[in-house]
């Protein structure tokens, strides 16, 4: 199976390395793809420096166009799976493997890393948790499908996602809005829990008044997404 | 009071456009992002227009002699903002196709370099 694990990085160069050489440790029979979303600081130099593979964009396109590139080089290089890491140490490498076996067991098509099915000591803001249970029940309702951890970015995906995410993507905050048109084309999602660090350096891009905003925007596009036909795109 | 007034006009015309909103953002003819503010628009149209209490509050406080007048203003005045939005959007974009372009023959020179050279 050949497996490629995707870190979006936008100046993270005091974790870059981190990650780079925790993915390997953990999983190595993965090749790593370091997308560098117009990162300013030196994390394309530290990528380079640890022998992975980098993309870097001519100006910041965000996380969803940023990840749609991993996924195009994934769908151009022929990869079978393809793993979502957070350049910026959130998601731990050492959880990957039982991410990955479903997927290779065929079991299903998609597994999101979750923070929230059992009590794990990941703390968020109080405004993020409201966020959360609300987006949750929002896609339950939505596709009937119990996801508890809608924007968890720490992602396995197959062949067959990879395929169509490389063509359809939403280029602002995908986490969550992928999780309703995942389902309208039947693709089969399962929850797994993993434990998270707190954002180790750097700051969060999402402030109060973008989390409001985003969670307009956000229920919006879910409730448009569903009434889109299925086999548009 | 006549059936067809400004008011049950106004409230046509935001239901309609609402719609017309979101069938272009189903058939992914508009961004989601870009879509906000005329759902937002078509919204507060809407509550506006729903009763001739809204407007005729408005009005008074305003001191606007006949209150649906503020209905076009509020119309030209949402134009406007909607413009700047553009405006900026469009500012970016400019931003991004000139370093497409410049990528672009940078790569092709690079390409170009590296034939020579083999």
């Amino acid at each position: 199976m050949k497996i490629l694990t995707i870190i979006p990085a936008y100046n993270e160069e005091k974790t870059i390395t981190s990650v780079i050489s925790n993915v390997r440790r953990y999983i190595p029979e993965s090749d790593i793809l370091v997308v560098n979303d117009g990162s300013s600081d030196n994390t394309p130099l530290y990528a380079a420096a640890a022998n992975a593979m980098i993309i870097n964009l001519p100006f910041n396109l965000g996380i969803g166009g940023a990840m749609q590139t991993g996924y195009m080089f994934a769908r151009d290089n022929n990869y079978d799976i393809a793993v979502q890491v957070d350049g910026d140490g959130q998601h731990n490498p050492s959880d990957i493997q039982k991410l990955v076996k479903p997927v290779i067991d065929n079991l299903t098509d998609m597994v999101i890393g979750s923070r929230y099915i059992s009590r794990t000591s990941y703390k968020s803001t109080y405004l993020r948790r409201i966020g959360m249970v609300f987006f949750s029940a929002l896609v339950a309702f939505l596709t009937g499908n119990r996801v508890r951890d809608t924007t968890s970015g720490f992602r396995v995906v197959n062949r067959d996602i990879i395929n169509y995410f490389a063509k359809n993507y939403p280029i602002d905050y995908p986490e969550v809005d992928v999780l309703v048109k995942l389902h309208k084309k039947g693709f089969r999602i399962m929850e797994i829990p993993v434990e998270m660090n707190r954002r180790q350096c750097g700051r969060s891009s999402i402030t109060p008044f973008r989390s409001v905003y985003y969670m307009i925007k956000v229920s919006i596009s879910l409730l448009i997404g569903a009434i889109r036909p299925a086999d548009s795109q | 009071m006549h059936l067809i007034n400004v008011y049950t006009l106004s409230i046509i015309f935001s239901v309609t456009f609402l719609f017309v909103v979101i069938e272009l953002v189903r058939k992914n003819k508009i961004q989601e992002r870009y879509s906000l503010l005329w759902i937002f628009m078509s919204i507060i149209l809407l509550i506006l227009s729903s009763s001739p209490f809204f407007i005729n509050t408005l009005a008074k406080l305003l001191y606007i002699v006949n209150p649906p007048s503020l209905l076009f203003l509020f119309g030209l005045v949402y134009l406007l903002i909607y413009n700047l939005h553009i405006t900026v959007v469009i500012s970016k974009q400019s931003e991004k196709i000139t370093r497409l372009a410049q990528e672009l023959a940078l790569l092709k020179q690079y390409k170009g370099n590296k034939e020579k050279n083999v």
